[in-house]
């Protein structure tokens, strides 16, 4: 397990932004770190949607059950969020 | 003795040069500090600055401007300006005042190289005097904001800013040091004579010289004036070069030049100029949005000016065009959210009569940047101000060292490549493309986020990156200029 920092950028927000997570965290953890520098503090929430991750450049999202080391994302990587 | 006029002599003082014998040419003019290697030394004999003046003049109207300005300084000292200026004002003031003193000091070290390495006697005559108007320059903007550090130590950021490794300093001192203490003296002329100080520095002096004046502060508004007079001079020396590079062979290089330092100076200045321009001037000061100042003052004069060079605008032209009405918004957005990280206390800008200008001004600004603020504003207005400082760092250009950001829904972007196995983001396609004319200088750089990473930022919390940056040293971290008094009338509309 080691700490992978990313680049991520959730939709409607006007800046990307630093989150730290872990080699073994799945998508689903992933989203729910990266809620808190951003849902509510500059994108409005979405109440009842799930928020997925995609790869810049991929049309389909990750699984959501799918780890960081699996999806082969390395340190800084840069993947959007949205409300799906 | 009768003095001759300057006519009378003058090409032969400012044309004085030598034939060398006992070292070579390439020894006293090093290609690495004197550029343009395949040109031969005779040819700089052509170099013709526009403007041309004698130290005898010099002295005196440089002496009469200082007299001017100084004495405007004395007589406002009871004015009380500082506690009767807008906050907006107080905000623009403490910017430019940590952003830009120490920087014309470079300047004056860099104007002292072409002293020495400009191949061209005529420049290296005017850089003469270029190098006392830049020490002035740094001494003037360290003198005046002196007189209010006993009432307020965010100005002595003035002085203290360029020790410090706050993010925005960062950000200055890598185009500083990226466009003018790194590049021989060809390089250096176009990027900051020609690109900065001709393209540019009118915004920031000239433009702020009126906001002044508007907010009642006229002493900084008659120095401002007074240092953008010696600009308007030394900032010649870039074209007659210029016109050389086109005449030899290097059209291409100069345009490459003109190209990265044209979008690397804009990126700055949007932070610098255009964030004061349309968030910071009270509402009721402000003539031009910033978008109309820089169409109107800038764009048109610097386009003729490559017009007349034979150069040919910027590729990326059209979408720095778009970017006028973006990338100023964002950084404003941004620095308000991270205001803890600033050397000055930033303004919102966005009551609601300010986001029915903004709305004029830039069509889609409610529906897109308003929608952000609309979520700062709904937890400043429910008490959760924890919420509105975002508990992570942005991501950082590597080139321009500013945060990633662009319209929300719609230009923000992941511009990423990877580069001997490092992840790199970028700000834009054209900061990409800037790092792709050189990567192994750019990959140099060390941005605030690289460094965290690196853990050179110890602790590595917010407070250890507010301590890295010199708040809680110098100053302790910065909040918002009013209070938060605007959000009194958003907190009424929530409590109905």
């Amino acid at each position: 397990m080691a700490t992978v920092p990313l680049a991520i950028l959730f939709e409607g927000d006007f800046v990307l932004k630093l989150l730290p997570v872990e080699s073994s965290d799945t998508m689903d953890v992933l989203t729910e770190k990266a809620r808190t520098v951003t849902v509510g503090i500059h994108v409005e929430d979405q109440p009842g949607k799930t928020i997925r991750v995609r790869k810049e450049g991929n049309d389909e999202p990750f699984p959501r059950d799918m780890t960081i080391e699996a999806a082969g994302l390395s340190p800084m990587d840069g993947v959007n969020l949205y409300f799906e | 003795m009768a003095i001759l006029e300057r006519s009378e002599w003058y090409d032969y003082a400012r044309m004085t040069n030598w034939t060398p014998k006992f070292a070579t040419e390439e020894e006293i003019f090093p290609a690495m500090h004197s550029g343009m290697a395949d040109v031969p030394l005779s040819v700089f004999d052509s170099y013709d600055e526009p403007y041309k003046i004698s130290y005898r003049e010099y002295v005196d109207v440089q002496r009469q401007k200082d007299a001017g300005v100084y004495s405007v300084k004395a007589a406002l000292e009871r004015a009380d300006m500082y506690n009767r200026a807008s906050p907006g004002w107080i905000s623009a003031a403490k910017l430019h005042y940590g952003g830009v003193p120490v920087v014309e000091y470079h300047a004056s070290l860099m104007e002292s190289r072409f002293v020495r390495f400009a191949k061209a006697p005529g420049m290296r005559n005017m850089a003469c005097f270029g190098a006392m108007d830049e020490n002035r320059h740094a001494q003037i903007q360290l003198a005046f904001p002196h007189e209010y550090v006993s009432k307020d130590r965010q100005f002595d950021w003035a002085t203290q800013a360029y020790r410090t490794q706050n993010w925005g300093i960062l950000a200055a001192r890598n185009l500083s040091d990226d466009m003018m203490m790194t590049r021989d003296v060809v390089q250096t002329a176009i990027m900051l004579n020609f690109a900065f100080e001709t393209g540019f520095t009118n915004l920031q002096f000239i433009g702020l010289s009126a906001d002044a004046a508007n907010a009642g502060d006229y002493s900084f508004a008659k120095m401002i004036q007074s240092v953008q007079s010696d600009e308007a001079r030394h900032a010649q020396l870039g074209t007659p070069l210029l016109k050389l590079m086109m005449e030899n062979g290097h059209e291409a290089e100069a345009q490459r030049m003109v190209d990265i330092s044209f979008w690397r100076t804009w990126r700055l200045f949007a932070v610098l100029s255009g964030i004061p321009m349309d968030y910071y001037v009270p509402l009721e000061h402000r003539e031009n949005s910033w978008k109309e100042f820089m169409e109107e003052w800038i764009i048109d004069q610097f386009e003729r000016n490559l017009r007349d060079l034979g150069l040919q605008r910027p590729w990326y032209w059209d979408y720095f065009l778009e970017d006028l009405s973006e990338e100023h918004h964002g950084q404003q957005i941004g620095t308000y959210s991270w205001r803890p990280t600033l050397w000055w206390n930033p303004t919102a800008g966005v009551s609601k009569i300010e986001r029915e200008w903004l709305e004029e001004k830039y069509p889609g600004w409610n529906d897109t940047f308003g929608k952000a603020w609309d979520v700062v504003i709904d937890n400043m207005a429910n008490g959760r101000m924890e919420q509105t400082v975002p508990g992570t760092l942005p991501v950082i250009c590597k080139v321009s060292n500013l945060p990633v950001v662009g319209i929300p829904f719609k230009t923000t972007k992941i511009e990423q490549i990877t580069y001997k196995g490092e992840n790199i983001h970028f700000g834009s396609i054209v900061d990409k493309w800037i790092f792709e004319q050189d990567p192994e200088r750019y990959c140099q750089t060390q941005t605030l986020v690289d460094r965290f990473l690196a853990g050179k930022i110890q602790p590595a919390d917010l407070g250890g990156a507010l301590q890295y940056m010199g708040l809680g040293v110098i100053t302790d971290p910065a909040d918002d200029s009013m209070d938060y008094s605007w959000v009194e009338e958003y907190r009424a509309v929530a409590a109905e």
